[in-house]
C-alpha cells in the first residue's frame, strides 16, 4: 500500500511545516494552537497505520535511503522494524496528547506550540534513521527546543537547570560523536575489502554496513568505541552517577516538556544502546554485561530509595524514572531476546505510565497551587478525577498486575533470573520500596483528612482536555497490559536482527 | 613579456579602491559609495569565479620558485575575503553615513581586501609580506576611522604598535630563514631543509615566524590585543578584522608549514599542537566571563582560530583531508562571526548597548536580529544541523583518523569536544537573555535595509552551509590538494 510513498519522510516532514506554520503565527496564537494539534495528529495517524501495516517478519521496513553528502559517504536513511516502531507510535503519541494537554498555555503559545513539534522532528528522527550523521543531527536538534521549553515556560530556578540540562547531554553527546568517528574510519577499510563500498570512498555512516562489518574490528578497539557511544546513551538515559540533569530539567520544567522528557528523551539513550551499541559491536557488549547489569540494578535501588526523601511529588516521579530506567537497562543487560524485547516493552510502558504521572504532578501544581506533599491531603472527594487517575497511575507504575508496567517489568526479572540465578532477589525487593513510596505518597495527599494549609475552597477538578489525554493513556495502559502480545509480536522478531548472538550468556 | 592574469582580481579590487575618492567629489551619499564598491567586490569575485570555471593563469615568476600562483587554493580564499568585504560594506553603508571621509572607508576596506588575497596566492616570504603589509597598514587605519572617538583611537594606537611588532618578527624570522637557504620560495626553503637538516638558527627563525605570524592570527599567547581592538574599532571593522585577516594569518601559516617547513614538521608539530589546544582552551575560558558583547566575540575568535590551527599538526599525518577541514571551518566562521558582529553593530545603530544585559527581550523587540543571532551562536557553538558543526565534524575526524597513526593527535580531538561544550555556555547565554529575559519595554526595533540584508547573507550562508555543503567541500579538498603537490 505504501510502496511508492516516503511515509517515513512524511512523519518528520509534517511536525517540521507544523512547527514553521506555528512559529509564524504570531498575530493568533489561538489558531497556532488548531494547527499543532492538527500537524501532530497527521504523525499519530501515519504511525498508526504503519503499526498495521508493519509485516510481523521482523528486519526494517518502509525503508528510504537518499545520498546527502557523498564526499563523506552520508546519506538520508530512514527505516523502522520492530523497536523502532514500538518508539515511533509513543512518540506520536505523546507529543499530540502533550499539546492537547497545553491547552491552557497562553504565554508566547505559538512558540511553545512550535517548540513542541521541532521536538517531536527530533525524537523521530532519532528513532527513524539508520545513518549515524543523521543519527546524531536529530539527536542534538532535540537539545534546542528542550532547552527553550524549559528556560521560557519553567519554573523558578529555570535558567540554571536548563543550561545544565543542555551542556551536560551535549558533552554526552561529543563523546558519542567521537565514538562514531572512531567507527567510520576504522571500518572504512573492513567495507572497502568487503566490496560494500567503493574503493575511493573515505568511509560510510550507514548504520547496517557498519554493522556488517565491526564485528570484524579488534576486542580493545570494540570495547573504546562501545564505551564512547556508551556513556553517550547512558547520560541521556540516565543512569547513576550520571543522572543529577534529570531531577533539576523535571523539575523546573513545564508539564508537558517533563511528558515528553521522561517519555521520549530518555527512552532515546536506551534505543540507542540496543540499534548501536549492541548489534555493531557485540564482543564489547558481552564485555560490558556485567557493568550493564550492575549500573541498572544500582540506578533501580538509588531511584526508589531516592523516591521515598522527596516530599516534592514531581522530583518524586522524576526519580521514579531513574529506578525504571535501571530496568530498561537490566533487560539489555541480559543480552537475550526475551530481556531486550522486555526492555523495549518497559521503555514502552513507562513512556505511557510516566506521561500520566507528571501530567497529574502539573494538575495539582496548577489547580492546588503547589506540589508538596506536606501541604496537600485528603483532596479527593474535592477532586475525584484527578485523584482517581492519580491512583490508576500510581498503580500502574508500581507494577499492578493488568496493567502495561507489571508485565514489562516481569519479563525483564525472568530474564534477569535466567541470567543470573538468584541475584533477581536484589532488584526485585526494590519494587516493595516502589510500592512503599507511592502508596505513602497517595495516603497523605488525597485521603486522610482534608488539609488547611492550602485554599480548598476553589479546587477544580480536571478540565477537559486534561481529562481526554490521561482517559487515552490510562485506557492505553489497561489495552496493552491484558494484550500485550499486540506489541511483544511487533518487537520480538526484531531482536534477533539487532542482537545476533542471542541467547549467548 | 610577463603574464599578470594571476592578480587580475587584486588589480580589479584596487582600481575601485583608487577611483571610489575621486568619485567622492561627486556622489555625496554613503550608500551610492557603497554600491560602487560592490560593484568592484563584485567584478573581482566574477573574475576569480572565471578562472575557476575555465584555467587557472599563468604563474608570476620562475616555475621553479614562483612568487604569485592564482590556484584553487587562493581562489577559496579570495572569495571567503571577497564575502567578507561584501557583507561588511554592505553592513557599513548606514553605520559610517554620518562620519567624516566616507570615500576612504570603502577605498581602505578593498585595499585590505587586496593585500589579503595577494597573500592567498603568493609563494614566496616576500611576496607574503608584501601582502600582509597591504592589509595591515589598511587595517590600522580602518580600526582609528573615528579619530574623535577614544576607545577607536586607542585600539589602533594598539593594533599599529601589535602589528609592527608581529611584521618586525615575521620580518626577522624571514631574513634567517633567507640566510640559511638562499632562497625566500617556499618550495625552495624546503627542498633546502630537506637535504641539510636542521640547525639552532632554523628553529630560531621557526620560533620568530610562529610569533611574528601568530600574533596577527591572535593565537595564545599572542591573543592580548584581539579583544581590545576588537572592542574598540567600529563594529563592521571588528567583523572585517575577525572574519578577514585572521583568515590571511591562517592560510601563511598553510603555506609556510605545509609547503616550506614540512621536510622538518618534527621539529614543529607537537608544538603547534599544543599551541592550537592553548588557543582554544585560553579562548573559551576567557570568553566565559565577559559581558561585552564584541569583547565576547573577540576571545570566541580567539578560541576558533586554535580549532582552525589544529589542522596543520593533523595535516601531517592525515594530509589534504585536515586541510580540507581547516579551510572549510574558515569559511563557516568568516559568515557566522561577521554575522555575529553586524548583529552588534545593527542594535548599537539603534543605539542599544553591547553588553549582554542590553539583549534582554530583544526575542520580542526585534525578532528578526535576535533569530539571526541565535542562529549564529547555535553555529558558533557546533550544534547541528549548522554549518559550525559541520566544519568542526570534519576537524574532529581528521583527529580521530590522524589519531590510528599518531596517538598523541586524539587529545585535540579531545579539545575540540570539551572546548565545544564549553563554549555551549557562553553562546547560549546570549539567547538567553533575547528570549527568555523580559526587556523593559516591548518597542519595536527597525534597522536599516542594507544591515538587514548583509545579516540575511550570513544566515543563509550559515544554514546553507551546513545543510548542502558536499560541492564546498569538494572545493575545499580542491585547495587543500594544492598545498600537497605529491598528491596530485
Amino acid at each position: 500500500m505504501f510502496e511508492n510513498i516516503p511515509i517515513l519522510s512524511l512523519l518528520i516532514l509534517f511536525p517540521l511545516v507544523g512547527a514553521i506554520a506555528a512559529f509564524m503565527m504570531g498575530r493568533s496564537p489561538k489558531a497556532a494552537k488548531y494547527a499543532a494539534l492538527a500537524f501532530s495528529a497527521i504523525p499519530l495517524a501515519l504511525s498508526t497505520l504503519l503499526l498495521t501495516e508493519f509485516s510481523l517478519t521482523g528486519g526494517f521496513q518502509f525503508v528510504e535511503k537518499y545520498q546527502w553528502i557523498s564526499f563523506l559517504g552520508i546519506s538520508f536513511h530512514l527505516g523502522v522494524d520492530g523497536v523502532s516502531i514500538t518508539m515511533v507510535f509513543l512518540s506520536t503519541l505523546l507529543v499530540f496528547l502533550a499539546i492537547l494537554f497545553s491547552w491552557d498555555v497562553e504565554e508566547r503559545l505559538h512558540q511553545y506550540m512550535g517548540l513542541m513539534l521541532v521536538l517531536e522532528v527530533g525524537v523521530l528522527g532519532v528513532f527513524l534513521s539508520l545513518d549515524y550523521f543523521v543519527f546524531y543531527i536529530f539527536w542534538e536538534v532535540v537539545l534546542i527546543p528542550m532547552y527553550f521549553l524549559i528556560a521560557i515556560w519553567g519554573g523558578v530556578n529555570r535558567a540554571y537547570a536548563s543550561i545544565k540540562f543542555f551542556i551536560y547531554t551535549h558533552v554526552a553527546s561529543l563523546a558519542m560523536l567521537l565514538g562514531i568517528f572512531a567507527l567510520f574510519f576504522t571500518t572504512a577499510p573492513l567495507l572497502q575489502a568487503d566490496g560494500l563500498i567503493p574503493a575511493d570512498a573515505i568511509g560510510t555512516f550507514d548504520m547496517l554496513l557498519i554493522a556488517d562489518v565491526a564485528g570484524g574490528l579488534g576486542e580493545m578497539l570494540q570495547i573504546a568505541i562501545f564505551g564512547a557511544l556508551f556513556f553517550g546513551f547512558i547520560v541521556k538515559m540516565p543512569v547513576v552517577p550520571f543522572h543529577t540533569w534529570l531531577p533539576d530539567a523535571h523539575v523546573q520544567a513545564p508539564t508537558a516538556g517533563s511528558v515528553l522528557l521522561a517519555g521520549l528523551l530518555l527512552k532515546m539513550g536506551s534505543y540507542g544502546i540496543i540499534r548501536i551499541c549492541l548489534p555493531t559491536l557485540p564482543e564489547a557488549a558481552v564485555d560490558f554485561q556485567l557493568i550493564m547489569a550492575v549500573i541498572g540494578v544500582v540506578a533501580i535501588i538509588y531511584g526508589a530509595l531516592a523516591c521515598l526523601a522527596q516530599s516534592d511529588l514531581k522530583k518524586m516521579v522524576a526519580y521514579s524514572s531513574i529506578s525504571h530506567m535501571g530496568i530498561v537497562m537490566l533487560g539489555i543487560a541480559t543480552l537475550t531476546q526475551l530481556g531486550i524485547a522486555a526492555a523495549v516493552f518497559q521503555m514502552f510502558a513507562h513512556g505511557l505510565i510516566t506521561a500520566v504521572l507528571f501530567m497529574v504532578c502539573g494538575m495539582f501544581q496548577h489547580k492546588a497551587g503547589t506540589r508538596e506533599i506536606p501541604m496537600l491531603g485528603g483532596l479527593a472527594p474535592k477532586v475525584p478525577i484527578l485523584s482517581t487517575v492519580m491512583m490508576m497511575g500510581f498503580m500502574a507504575s508500581l507494577g499492578l498486575p493488568g496493567m502495561v508496567g507489571f508485565l514489562a517489568e516481569f519479563m525483564v526479572f525472568t530474564s534477569t533470573y535466567d541470567a543470573w540465578g538468584v541475584w533477581v532477589l536484589v532488584p526485585i525487593a526494590t519494587v516493595a520500596l516502589t510500592a512503599a513510596y507511592y502508596l505513602w505518597a497517595m495516603q497523605r495527599s488525597i485521603f486522610g483528612e482534608l488539609t488547611t494549609k492550602i485554599d480548598t475552597k476553589h479546587l477544580h477538578d480536571a478540565y477537559w482536555f486534561e481529562t481526554v489525554p490521561l482517559a487515552v493513556l490510562l485506557g492505553l495502559i489497561i489495552l496493552f497490559g491484558v494484550w500485550p502480545a499486540f506489541m511483544l509480536d511487533l518487537i520480538t522478531p526484531s531482536i534477533p536482527m539487532v542482537w545476533p548472538l542471542s541467547g549467548v550468556i | 613579456m610577463i603574464e599578470y592574469g594571476a592578480i587580475y582580481p587584486e588589480i580589479i579590487l584596487i582600481l575601485f579602491a583608487v577611483a571610489i575618492p575621486a568619485l567622492h567629489l561627486l556622489i555625496k551619499s554613503s550608500r551610492a559609495l557603497a554600491g560602487i564598491s560592490l560593484v568592484g567586490i563584485l567584478a573581482s569575485a566574477g573574475m576569480v569565479v572565471y578562472y575557476m570555471v575555465g584555467d587557472y593563469p599563468a604563474i608570476i615568476g620562475d616555475p621553479s620558485a614562483p612568487l604569485i600562483v592564482f590556484d584553487a587554493l587562493a581562489a577559496v580564499f579570495s572569495l571567503v575575503f571577497l564575502s567578507v568585504a561584501l557583507v561588511v560594506v554592505l553592513a557599513s553603508a548606514r553605520y559610517v553615513e554620518k562620519d567624516r571621509h566616507l570615500a576612504e572607508y570603502y577605498t581602505l576596506i578593498m585595499m585590505s581586501t587586496a593585500g589579503m588575497m595577494l597573500v592567498a596566492s603568493a609563494q614566496d616570504l616576500l611576496t607574503i609580506y608584501v601582502g600582509i603589509e597591504i592589509a595591515s597598514m589598511a587595517t590600522y587605519a580602518l580600526v582609528a576611522f573615528r579619530k574623535k572617538d577614544k576607545r577607536g583611537s586607542e585600539a589602533a594606537v594598539k593594533y599599529v604598535i601589535v602589528g609592527g611588532l608581529s611584521s618586525a618578527l615575521s620580518l626577522y624570522g624571514i631574513s634567517l630563514l633567507y640566510g640559511i637557504t638562499g632562497t625566500s620560495s617556499l618550495a625552495g626553503i624546503n627542498e633546502v631543509l630537506a637535504a641539510q637538516g636542521v640547525e639552532l638558527t632554523t628553529l630560531l627563525a621557526l620560533a620568530l615566524l610562529v610569533a611574528g605570524f601568530g600574533f596577527k592570527i591572535a593565537i595564545a599567547p599572542f591573543h592580548m590585543w584581539a579583544p581590545d581592538v576588537y572592542e574598540g574599532a567600529p563594529t563592521p571593522v571588528s567583523a572585517f578584522l575577525a572574519a578577514g585577516s585572521k583568515k590571511m594569518g591562517l592560510v601563511v601559516m598553510f603555506k609556510l608549514f605545509l609547503v616550506g617547513l614540512i621536510a622538518i614538521q618534527a621539529n614543529w608539530d607537537v608544538v603547534l599542537g599544543i599551541v592550537a589546544i592553548l588557543t582554544m582552551t585560553i579562548g573559551n575560558v576567557v570568553a566565559l566571563s565577559q559581558t561585552n558583547m564584541k569583547r565576547m566575540l573577540a576571545y570566541s575568535s580567539v578560541a576558533q582560530a586554535g580549532y582552525m590551527l589544529m589542522a596543520i599538526p593533523l595535516a601531517t599525518v592525515v594530509g589534504d583531508y585536515a586541510i580540507t577541514g581547516g579551510i572549510f571551518h574558515i569559511i563557516t566562521h568568516a559568515f557566522m562571526k561577521s554575522g555575529a558582529f553586524i548583529v552588534v553593530a545593527a542594535l548599537a545603530y539603534v543605539a542599544i548597548g553591547e553588553s549582554v544585559a542590553d539583549y534582554k527581550g530583544l526575542g520580542k523587540r526585534a525578532p528578526f536580529l535576535a533569530f539571526s543571532m541565535a542562529i549564529f551562536m547555535f553555529a558558533l557553538a557546533g550544534i547541528p544541523p549548522l554549518s559550525g558543526f559541520m566544519s568542526k565534524v570534519v576537524l574532529l575526524s581528521a583527529s580521530v583518523e590522524a589519531a590510528e597513526i599518531t596517538q598523541w593527535m586524539i587529545w585535540l580531538g579531545v579539545a575540540l569536544v570539551l572546548n565545544s561544550a564549553l563554549s555551549l555556555y557562553y553562546y547560549v547565554r546570549v539567547i538567553k537573555y533575547m528570549y527568555v529575559e523580559k526587556g523593559e519595554t516591548e518597542a519595536r526595533i527597525k534597522v536599516p535595509i542594507a544591515l538587514t540584508a548583509a545579516i540575511a547573507i550570513c544566515m543563509v550562508a550559515t544554514v546553507a552551509l551546513g545543510l548542502f555543503f558536499d560541492p564546498v567541500l569538494e572545493l575545499c579538498s580542491e585547495a587543500a590538494r594544492t598545498l600537497f603537490p605529491a598528491l596530485g
